[in-house]
């Protein structure tokens, strides 16, 4: 491919991420509003108040240290934007992929969190420094157990750093159908509720505490780009559950669309239901759970996969 | 109780007489005596050891003080309930001019310290020894050496003018205070780390000042200012007729809008002596146990959304609606129900009525049950909500918590059972207790009272159904004399008292609603807590500051360009309770 047409893939990739995120986003909306007996927003309404929010004032407040306040929801959205082409063109195109970017996208996912530390702080609010004291506690408890099951589905695939490589060893049979794989998948996806910052993890925003924490100061355009970089996050994070653990999309077949569309939504609909039935808990707690029981939980994981691939074992 | 005439003994009979002969040399003179209610005169410079021997009684706790204007200063009048016995002890002291001194009883009795602010805000009465005479009604700006609830006030002429706007001091920079009254007390420790829960904020749906300072997410101090909406209510009841009254008291609080116009009702009627028709008394049960019933269903609402569980939130007051269906089509309002009068009810219900609100609680149960068992199963729940912010059983007692944030504490009292009103000394109910004082023991107790409050309902509407009856005892003066009613509402023990000279209105009303004593207890309970903590625990005792603050000037914010007058609206409301009753 020459330069032109990756630009533009990697283009149609991040435009079509932010799309799919804020359906994604309507799609959680109005399943919360449906179990919750309200009526539930129009499709276009995650897109309106974006765009609402684009032709805002930015307000910023006198305690705030500009450069970095303004920057931090930029470079978030930057960081979605490289993972969405990262993953998107391992879904599409598997044999094309470099070694080494399953580390790349793990990190770069985690930089919408950085950015939103980042940016709390800068505010100078008391309010938002306490949201970004809570999210960086949340960071620290979650990416621990999020790796280590990242690294169940390596070792899975003949321990394979490559995208396009974890896909194609699990052309026969998908990492989840084993029982570390599963195992570590359950880990993956409760990761993954924290790391859309959703109840019951939604302790660094706690409307109800901290007013919003981390975003209190956040205004017009610079609001909208975190909103953005959190659509985008609602589509990659199954997105990278449903390659690392799910076989990703089978292009060979009539149905493989079909069938990954249904994970696809089946994962977003579980973080729905996740949200919805229960309460937020307190930072301690969450940490304890992270660390406590997922992270063991996901040790345990990565040896059976160890085992199991020296011993030639498929169903460990 | 009319004053007795004076000169007579009155005889110390019964377990009110045990109260007041146990005060011994400080009583100086006793007033009235019966088997509930006492009224005695005590040596004002005993104020202080009377207190500490009323606090140490078995089951006594400190209701309200009322402050009086009189000729010689201002009368103190210390409400003492004691339970199980359903006793309201009246103890007055009198702070004589000029000085109007009285020395603060609120070191021994904490439940005083806002109660003693009050009056010293709103009368001018001195308390020394008080531990912290901030302003707690007045707003900063109030010039000093005014005195809103003085007869010689008038809230129209008199009042100051409103102040220019200001800007709250910056937390993070703090500034000198400017000199001025009462500006000491607006924030407590400048510099601090400060959460501030308000004076607006999504935790509380009215105005109030919680600063919470916090070392990391501990919380190290709390302090709170509250009175932003004050409309006056004490003052205005002064100047209507003893028939008027309720419709203003019922606009206290939108939730307690059934239990201060019948505490209010009660007290007049111990007054003039008044039988109230049987009838009338289940029908005055009737509204009351419904707004129980919303209120509770609101309050578990509201408590899940503060935990972020906003499903619990949308549930519990999706159930809550019928409630307010059948509030409407039994008395014609979701929210004032113009349903009590002096003497009995204003309007009967038919069998139709009675009818739709047994089914509507029937339905209803169904739903409860499934809530109550989602939160009493629910681990995550019991992770937030077990031994947190835990109020002991002394604790309660010393703030005089009342209603379920007491009975959480497993401090059995209820009004309703220790000095039965309406008609509940005739049916078949219990006090809903549980252990442990926390968060979690609150909502337990919310959640079962609810059934009870349906089992109420239901032996009302079945005892009422059939029948027909007189409900209204056609009361004609008032005599003059003084009187207390307290009232179990949703949200603990709201008590009035009132003073009738003889003539069409009262000379003093005085309101305690429960927010007043139970908001307090956040002292006992939130210091050292988690941030999160400390924001359920203050929603756990359901705290409402309209009705807390119910003194003061009265605000005209009439908007000139309105679109629906209060005409348009009433009527508006009309049509949609006539369409109510018809697809009924």
């Amino acid at each position: 491919m020459d330069l032109g047409v990756t630009i533009l893939v990697w283009m149609a990739a991040a435009a079509g991420t932010i799309v799919l995120g804020l359906a994604f986003r309507w799609v959680d909306r109005l399943v919360t509003a449906r179990v919750q007996w309200r009526v539930g927003p129009p499709w276009y309404q995650p897109g309106a108040d974006i765009l609402k929010l684009m032709g805002k004032e930015t307000l910023m407040p006198t305690t705030a240290r500009g450069t970095g306040f303004l920057l931090a929801p930029l470079v978030a959205v930057a960081a979605s934007t490289v993972a969405a082409a990262i993953l998107w063109r391992a879904v599409l195109s598997p044999q094309s992929t470099f070694l080494g970017d399953l580390i790349v996208v793990i990190y770069l996912l985690t930089i919408p969190a950085i950015m939103t530390i980042a940016g709390a702080s800068a505010s100078g609010s008391p309010h938002a420094s306490f949201g970004a004291a809570r999210e960086i506690k949340l960071l620290l408890s979650y990416e621990l157990p999020m790796v280590i099951a990242m690294m169940t589905a390596v070792a899975r695939t003949g321990w394979s750093l490559r995208l396009g490589g974890i896909l194609e060893a699990q052309a026969q049979a998908p990492v989840v159908l084993s029982v570390s794989g599963a195992i570590a998948m359950v880990v993956a996806i409760l990761c993954m509720q924290a790391k859309l910052g959703l109840v019951p993890f939604d302790m660094a925003e706690a409307e109800c505490e901290i007013m919003s924490g981390v975003y209190v100061e956040y205004s017009g355009p610079s609001l909208a780009m975190f909103l953005v970089s959190n659509a985008m996050l609602l589509a990659l994070l199954p997105l990278l559950i449903i390659v690392v653990f799910w076989g990703g999309l089978n292009t060979g077949a009539w149905w493989g669309w079909l069938t990954f569309a249904g994970k696809y939504v089946l994962l977003v609909a579980l973080a729905t239901l996740i949200r919805n039935t229960n309460p937020r808990l307190r930072i301690d707690q969450a940490v304890r759970f992270f660390w406590f029981y997922l992270t063991p939980l996901a040790i345990l994981a990565a040896a059976l996969a160890i085992v199991g691939e020296a011993r030639g074992i498929s169903w460990l | 109780m009319s004053i007795a005439p004076s000169g007579t003994e009155v005889a110390l009979t019964g377990p009110v007489g045990q109260v007041i002969a146990s005060l011994g040399s400080a009583v100086v003179e006793v007033e009235f005596c019966d088997e509930r209610r006492g009224m005695a005169r005590i040596d004002p410079v005993r104020t202080v050891e009377v207190a500490s021997t009323m606090l140490a009684m078995d089951g006594a706790r400190l209701v309200t003080a009322t402050g009086l204007e009189v000729r010689d200063g201002i009368d103190v009048l210390y409400h003492w309930a004691v339970e199980p016995a359903g006793i309201v002890v009246t103890l007055k002291a009198l702070a004589t001019r000029p000085g109007l001194e009285l020395d603060s009883v609120a070191n021994v009795v904490p439940a005083a310290d806002w109660i003693e602010r009050e009056m010293h805000d709103l009368l001018g009465a001195n308390f020394p020894g008080h531990p912290d005479m901030r302003r707690l009604i007045l707003d900063d700006s109030w010039p000093e050496g005014v005195y809103p609830l003085r007869k010689g006030f008038d809230q129209v002429t008199d009042r100051p003018a409103l102040p220019p706007n200001r800007t709250p001091p910056d937390v993070l920079t703090p500034q000198e205070a400017p000199p001025g009254p009462g500006t000491a007390g607006q924030i407590k420790h400048p510099g601090k780390t400060m959460i501030n829960i308000g004076p607006f904020h999504p935790l509380q749906e009215e105005a109030e000042f919680f600063q919470l300072y916090v070392d990391g997410e501990t919380v190290v101090d709390v302090d709170v200012r509250i009175s932003y909406n004050h409309r006056g209510i004490e003052k205005l009841d002064e100047s209507k007729t003893f028939d008027q009254v309720p419709f203003v008291v019922e606009r206290v609080c939108g939730i307690c809008s059934a239990s201060h116009p019948l505490a209010y009702v009660q007290a007049v009627e111990e007054i003039a002596h008044v039988e109230v028709p049987e009838r009338a008394l289940y029908l005055r049960t009737i509204v009351n146990e419904l707004e129980r019933l919303h209120s509770h269903l609101l309050w578990v609402g509201l408590a899940g959304h503060f935990l972020g569980y906003n499903t619990v939130f949308m549930w519990a007051w999706k159930y809550r609606e019928p409630v307010m269906d059948v509030l409407e089509i039994a008395t014609g309002s979701r929210v004032t129900y113009a349903n009590c009068k002096i003497g009995g009810v204003r309007r009967d219900m038919t069998d139709e009525q009675l009818a739709q609100i047994d089914k509507a609680v029937t339905e209803l149960q169904g739903p409860m049950e499934m809530i109550t068992n989602v939160v009493l199963d629910d681990p995550v729940l019991h992770a937030r909500l077990k031994k947190v912010g835990v109020l002991s059983a002394a604790d309660a007692k010393a703030y005089g918590a009342t209603g379920p944030t007491a009975r959480g504490s497993d401090v059995p009292i209820d009004v309703r059972r220790d000095d039965p009103y309406a008609a509940y000394d005739r049916l078949d109910w219990k006090v809903i207790t549980a252990p442990g004082g926390d968060v979690f023991g609150k909502a337990v107790v919310r959640l079962l009272e609810n059934f009870e409050a349906v089992k109420i309902i239901k032996q009302c509407c079945a005892h009422l159904r059939g029948t027909k009856g007189e409900i209204d005892a056609k009361v004609e003066a008032i005599p003059p004399g003084e009187g207390v009613g307290h009232v179990e509402a949703p949200r603990g023990e709201t008590f009035h008292y009132v003073r009738s000279d003889g003539s069409n209105r009262p000379v003093r009303h005085k309101i305690r609603a429960p927010s007043f004593v139970n908001v307090p207890t956040f002292k006992a309970s939130c210091i050292g807590l988690q941030v999160p903590d400390v924001a359920i625990t203050l929603a756990s005792v359901d705290p409402c500051y309209s009705c807390t603050e119910r003194l003061c000037s009265v605000v005209d914010a009439e908007n000139p360009h309105r679109r629906l007058g209060f005409k348009e609206l009433v009527k508006l409301s009309q049509e949609k309770t006539r369409k109510m009753r018809k697809e009924w």
